[in-house]
Parts: C-alpha cells; structure tokens; sequence
C-alpha cells in the first residue's frame, strides 16, 4: 500500500478495508484502561487479603489505609484525567477559544485559582503531613498575629506578654479543643472536600447522562416511565432515607456520598434529555447519520459531548450543595466522624466559640470560599460553554 | 449503460397523526405522496416547489435517513449495475429493502449535503474530523492515512489543508458549505443529495458554490439531485426538473422545456415568481390565491385545483377564468364557513350607515374578484341565492347549496400523467381532456 499513492478519496478502495479493524480505542481510553486495572488490583487486594485494619501499602512498608472511598476518589481523578484535562491539551485551539472566553470573567479566575489550592492541598496534603495529633496539653493555641488570655490554652506554644498568650507559625491557624492543629484539618478536609465534589459529580453525571439520553433516544411510554421515575427521585426525602440507613447500617463519608449522590441526579437526567431531544433534531446528527454511523456510535460521539458541556454547569452548582450539606449533617452530629471534615471541625468547636472562634472561623471561612468559588465557576463556564453565546460572538 | 442511476418508484412518506389514551391512528399527514423518478449517471435533477410540499421529505426518504412509507428507491451505484428483478418482483437494489451491511455500503454510494451550514457541524468537532469521521465509521483506522485524505480533500473544495483542526465557528457560512460538499465526497459516492444547498447562502456566494458544485460534478462523474425552491439557481445547475405540489410531482422534464414550454399551471406560476431584469417586462406574475392545503387532508382529485388559476369550467360552461376562480373560492371559504357577513357588513358600513344589501353583495363579489354579473346566468342565479341565504345568516344551507350547484372536474377525478415530449411529463386534467378530444375532433 505504500507505493500506491492512496490519500485521494477517490483512490481509496474501501473493499479492501477490512470490518474486522474496527474496533480502535482512543489514546483516552487506552490510558484510562492502563491505569484503572493496577487500581482495581490494589483495590481487589486489599480488599481480599489485608485483614480489616491492615494498612494498603505495608507491603513497600508506608503505614497508609486506602479507604473504598478513596479507591473511588482515585478512579475519578483517573476518569477527569484522561477524559477532561487530556482533551483540553489534545485540543489546543478549543482550549485556547474557552480560556479566552473564560478569563473574562474575573472572580471566575480568582475561584478558579482558589479551587486549584484546595484540589492540590486536599490531594498533596495528606501526603507530606501527617494527621493531626491529639495533644492535649496545646488545646486552644490562637492563630498566628493574634493573641488570646493566657488563662485559655493549657500552655502557650508562643510567647506569653502582659498575660497574653499570642499565636505561632507552628500552629498558623490555632488549634482545636483536643490540641490538633487547625491548619492540618483543614487540609485534610480539603481532600474530603475534593472526593465528595468528584465522586458526587461522576455518580451523578453517569446516572444523568445515561438515563436522560436513553430516554430522549427511546421515546414513548418508555420515555413517560423514565421520566416518571425521576419525579420520584426528585421529590424524594432524601434526608429522610439517609436518616433510615444512618440508624439501621449506621453512617459513613462513603455512605453519605452514595446516597445523596444516587438522589441528586434527577434535575440532571431531565436536562439531558431535553439537550439531547434539541441536539438529536440537528443536521449535524442527520449527517452523521448518513455517514452510516450506529445509534450508539452518533450518541457517544455527538450528542453526549454537546449535552456534556452543558451540564458541566449544573454539575458545578451541584457541588457546593454536597458540601453544605456534609457540614450541616457534622454540625447536627450525624456526620461520619472519623473522617476530618470541614464541617466536623466546625461542629468540634461550636461550644468554644465564645473563647477560641478561630476553630469555627477557620473552616468556615474556607468552606465559604469554596462554596462561592464553585458558584462563580459554574457562572463563568456556563457563559463559556454556552453554544447559544458563541453563536452570538462569532 | 441505460439503467439510470437511481430510480424511484412510487415513493411514499406518511406520518401518523395519532391521539388518545391508546396512541391510535387518527390520520396521516401524506408527506410524500408517490412520486416516481430517475437519475441517470451524471445528471442533475432539480427537484422545485414551495416549502412545505415535501421536498424534504422526499429526499430524507430516498437516502433512507427515514424509513419510507411505501415505495421502492432503487440504486444502481456502487458496482451493483445491471441487476434483474427477481421473480417475486422486488428489486435486489432496492433500498428499503437493504439490510444492515448492504446500507452502509448504501452510503458509501450516497450522501447529502443539507441547507443549514450552522448546524450541520458539530461545534465541538474540528472540522476535519467531522469530514474524517465517516472513513473512521466505514472502517478507516488508520488515522494518518484519513488526515492525508480529508486535508486533501480540503484543498480541493477550496480551503486549506490547514483548516483540518479548526472548529465551525471559525468559518462562515460559504466556507461551511464547502466543507460539507468535502464531507459529502469523501467516501466518494456516485450521488449527492443536496438539501436546499445555497439557499442560506448570499448570492455572490452562491454562484460560487453552484460552480464548485459544478465543477466537481464533472469531475468525479456525480450524479445529483438538487433540491431548491428558487428558480433561477435551477436553471443554473439541473439538466431535468421535477416540479412538486403538495407530495406530488406535477411535471417533470428537461430543464430547458420546463422553463420554456411549461405544461402544468403551477410550474407556470412557479416560474413567474422569477424576477426578471428587463424593467420594461411586463409584469406577468400569476398570483396564487387561496390557501395552501395541508398534507392531513389533500383536496380530492388534482391537488392544486384549490390554487390553480386553469381551474376547469364544467361542460356547458364558459366564463371569465377570473370569475370562475373566484366562484370556487367564495364556494370554499363559504363551506368551511371561513366567511363572516358580519364582518364585510361592518367592512362596508365603516362606521357609517347601516349598509344595504346590494352594497354587501358588491363587496363580497370585489373581494372574491367576481365581477358585477356572471356570464352564466345559471351560474349567476346560483350565486344571488347563496348570497341570499348567506345574507339570511344561513351559512350551512348556502353551503350545501354551493357544494351541489358548482363543481368543477379537477376536484372530481385524479389526473394522470400525460407525455408532452420524450422525458417531458405532466399531470394536469386540461392535457387529458385534450389528448382524449384528439383522436375524435368530430365531437367538438
């Protein structure tokens, strides 16, 4: 073949190209297969043959457990890998046409940025520092800059001047009523942060994206039962349910994700289909049909990018949700608490606030911060994304 | 070889119109209502006629992105010539009978090109992949060998090998229509369906389109079938036309007889709709009047008999065409009861007096283009009583009255086609009669 010169269309004799060679992955998927089945393996091994409180890793001798959750969580960074960030630097031209869409909107950028520390803090952090300690005797150390009675810390890790006790880079955010530094939980609930908004979004987006396409693309009664059943998970009382399996199963970070995740993708199954029943009405989906392209192959290539990046928006708003709503659960004392969440901390230091409000200030501050950056985010991708906008500017 | 093409026979496309707890069969809207025609290896046939009188339709039906009513497309590409009906009388060419695998090869033979260049890219694919993407589907995995033929293939419809990564916003309207021309060659098929293909485009645009169309045509030997509703960009392109009304085609034939020597009344309103240069020409535009019927329900016998300015009088008649026209329609809109003799009352009144009956009776017969008196007298007696009783407030009984005194024959019986050259085609009954008259000129 390489002597016959075969890059004209015309010239291409397509009974010598074989149906059997069809069946090729993308780069993408390759990568995601490659690096998905040592994590299965890891995942399947501890599960199968490390006793309950073995950690993973002591097999290279490092004393670090891997919860499911955080199988899990890596999963998704695999999945948001080579299915998002690799794209982005595979399209360059697109990337570059979005960013300059994108950074014009300016608190987008700042919550962009700030959304880059906690993602990079809650993955690095939990990997260079170790877990807070329980030390009594340093309870109630204040915060950098400031100072507090001296009478309110056991004993005062800085320097102690006219009766007051003022705060120490060892301790820069102060720290709990048990002597744990502050800093150090608000980085680990930074990961905790991170694995609600990506396992949340990946649960809700599969479960969304498959069933609002599959019920655009069905049609009929089909469609009017799938469509029934998410009123039904729309109205549901997931509080509720939550509360039922809190009491009889008893709860968990992992618990609460999968629950509140599995009722939470109902506005997001009705959007896609809509997105899909305006995509599917295009001329570019006819043309690809035409092309001879299989139902599947039109809506995985064409429909689910277009309704994709879309819902990139609502996932984003949904996010900020999950996190009010873990805090609002740790703060009523129904929260898993044995992982260091945000919301944990606040709820640990709500009966010092009288005397020691950096506890509750801290992660509370954070928590809004990024509560607000993922709404601005959401904002600005959904004026970047928008096809109706760009159609407008070109 | 004189197998043409692509022959279609009898083609027709129904929508179900359905209603109910049950989902039930209430209707059809008749699309696409049995047409019949061929495209010979290299020819263009234009397909004209105003929107919504299934052109559109026919041509989703012949590249079988919907499936057909009934019917048979019959395409002779792709190797699969000089094939014989098999005993059962179906053809072993026949597209609504291919299965899976002979389809894709189906496609492989035929593509379309479609009207909107905005939205038949998908924003979020480069370009060239959207070109490359129907090598990938026919099997091409090889992902350099289709960069190299799509770049290629930009070249050649006139845009650069380098455009292949660019996104479809970054293109205007022309340049779009350009890719999808390469989109819709690049599986090298020996027909092209071309949707209304410049209809969005600006004029000095689309000449050039119309020449790139041109060009490739000859080219790569493509057959294709050209669907517009404007005249002129027929003219240019078509070598035969085939005029469709309402589902059906009316007349059919070369593109110079057509424009010519045109023998169905609609394609000589069709054609007086084209401006001319000449400001001194007279201003010869026939005007259609009435309204344009839905495909639910087709009038009875010639379709375009509620519109046709050559309606045909009934035996024994013979008066001014003009107010025989107007008789039928004041005839419809009286049935459907569309007419409100309140409202020409008021019309007439204007806020003045209250207006006599003869002042109604002028007015009705202005706005129906009748003139003062009918030269039937039968006709015009007719018409006094139905506008007594319309006068009388009896709208049903002026109706029914109107319904039985005034018929013409075009609503009563199907034309059929009648042959004015080789290859020129038309369904009109004024041809029928004449050609059933001709053989017997002793009865007139």
């Amino acid at each position: 073949m390489a002597t016959k010169k075969s890059e004209e269309f015309d010239q291409v004799d397509w009974n010598e190209i074989s149906r059997s060679g069809r069946f090729d992955l993308s780069i993408n998927s390759i990568g995601m297969l490659v690096t998905t089945l040592p994590l299965v393996l890891l995942a399947v091994y501890d599960w199968q043959f490390l006793g309950e409180r073995t950690p993973t890793f002591q097999f290279v001798g490092v004393d670090r457990g891997l919860e499911s959750v955080d199988f899990f969580f890596i999963f998704t960074l695999l999945l948001a890998f080579w299915f998002l960030v690799l794209p982005l630097y595979q399209n360059p031209r697109m990337t570059r046409y979005y960013w300059k869409e994108f950074k014009q909107n300016r608190p987008a950028v700042v919550s962009l940025v700030w959304l880059g520390v906690v993602f990079v803090g809650g993955i690095v952090g939990p990997i260079v520092m170790d877990p807070p300690q329980q030390e009594l005797l340093i309870a109630y150390q204040p915060p950098v800059f400031t100072s507090v009675v001296d009478t309110t810390p056991a004993t005062c890790v800085g320097e102690v001047m006219n009766g007051r006790c003022y705060g120490t880079w060892e301790h820069p955010l102060g720290t709990t009523n048990a002597g744990k530094d502050v800093f150090t939980m608000i980085v680990y609930g930074m990961t905790i942060s991170m694995q609600i908004a990506f396992i949340t979004t990946t649960i809700v987006a599969t479960i969304g994206i498959s069933f609002g396409t599959l019920s655009a693309y069905a049609g009929g009664w089909v469609d009017e039962i799938m469509m029934r059943f998410v009123d039904i998970i729309l109205s549901f009382p997931t509080f509720l349910m939550f509360l039922l399996i809190l009491y009889i199963y008893g709860g968990g970070l992992g618990m609460f994700i999968v629950v509140f995740s599995l009722f939470a993708w109902g506005g997001t199954a009705r959007y896609v289909r809509s997105k899909s029943l305006s995509i599917s009405e295009e001329e570019f989906i006819k043309s690809s049909r035409i092309s001879g392209a299989s139902t599947y192959h039109v809506i995985r290539g064409h429909v689910v990018p277009n309704v994709a990046s879309s819902i990139i928006t609502q996932l984003t708003l949904l996010i900020p949700g999950f996190l009010l709503f873990e805090a609002q659960l740790a703060f009523l004392g129904i929260g898993d608490s044995t992982v260091p969440s945000w919301g944990q901390l606040i709820s640990a230091g709500r009966s010092d606030l009288s005397f020691a409000p950096w506890i509750v200030l801290a992660p509370g501050i954070v928590l809004f911060l990024t509560i607000l950056a993922f709404n601005f985010l959401g904002d600005a991708l959904l004026d970047a994304l928008n096809p109706e906008a760009e159609a407008e500017n070109t | 070889m004189t197998e043409p093409l692509l022959s279609v026979r009898d083609l027709k496309k129904h929508y179900p119109i359905r209603k109910g707890l049950f989902n039930r069969q209430v209707g059809a809207a008749r699309a696409v209502d049995g047409i019949s025609f061929d495209i010979e290896q290299g020819e263009t046939l234009g397909l004209v006629g105003e929107s919504g009188c299934g052109k559109s339709t026919a041509a989703n039906s012949v590249i079988h992105l919907e499936e057909p009513t009934a019917g048979e497309v019959i395409f002779n590409g792709n190797g699969r010539e000089g094939a014989t009906r098999n005993t059962d009388g179906t053809h072993p060419n026949d597209v609504t009978k291919f299965d899976d695998g002979e389809l894709m090869e189906f496609r492989r033979g035929a593509q379309m090109i479609f009207q909107d260049p905005s939205s038949s890219f998908d924003p979020r694919m480069p370009i060239g992949n959207a070109v490359g993407e129907l090598l990938k589907v026919h099997g091409m995995s090889d992902r350099h060998r289709r960069r190299a033929i799509v770049e290629d293939l930009l070249e050649r419809v006139g845009l650069s090998a380098n455009d292949f990564d660019r996104y479809p916003h970054e293109f205007s309207g022309g340049q779009k229509q350009r890719i999808a021309l390469a989109r819709a060659l690049v599986l090298n098929p020996d027909l092209i369906i071309a949707d209304e293909p410049v209809s969005a485009l600006d004029v000095s645009i689309q000449a050039e389109i119309l020449s790139l169309i041109d060009d490739l045509q000859e080219e790569f030997g493509l057959s294709l079938l050209f669907i517009s509703h404007d005249m002129s960009v027929i003219r240019q392109i078509c070598d035969r036309v085939a005029v469709m009304y309402l589902g059906e085609i009316v007349e059919i034939g070369p593109v110079e007889e057509i424009f010519t020597n045109p023998q169905h009344p609609y394609t000589e309103a069709l054609l007086s709709s084209i401006p001319t240069p000449d400001p001194r020409a007279e201003l010869g535009g026939i005007e259609l009047r009435g309204t344009v019927p839905s495909p639910t329900n087709p009038p009875s016998g010639c379709r375009f008999h509620t519109r046709c300015h050559k309606v045909i009088q009934p035996e024994g008649v013979d008066i001014d065409q003009g107010d025989w026209r107007g008789l039928l329609n004041f005839r419809e809109k009286v049935i459907t009861g569309e007419i409100d003799i309140e409202q020409v009352r008021e019309n007439v009144a204007g806020g003045g007096t209250e207006p006599t009956d003869s002042e109604v009776r002028a007015e009705v017969r202005r706005e129906f283009d009748i003139s003062e008196t009918v030269d039937d007298p039968d006709l015009e007696e007719t018409l006094s009583e139905a506008m007594n009783l319309l006068l009388e407030d009896n709208a049903e009984m002026a109706g029914e009255f109107l319904s039985e005194e005034i018929t013409t024959p075009c609503a009563e019986t199907e034309p059929g086609t009648t042959v004015h050259a080789p290859d020129h085609e038309s369904a009109c009954l004024r041809h029928e009669s004449r050609a059933a008259a001709e053989p017997n000129p002793a009865d007139d």
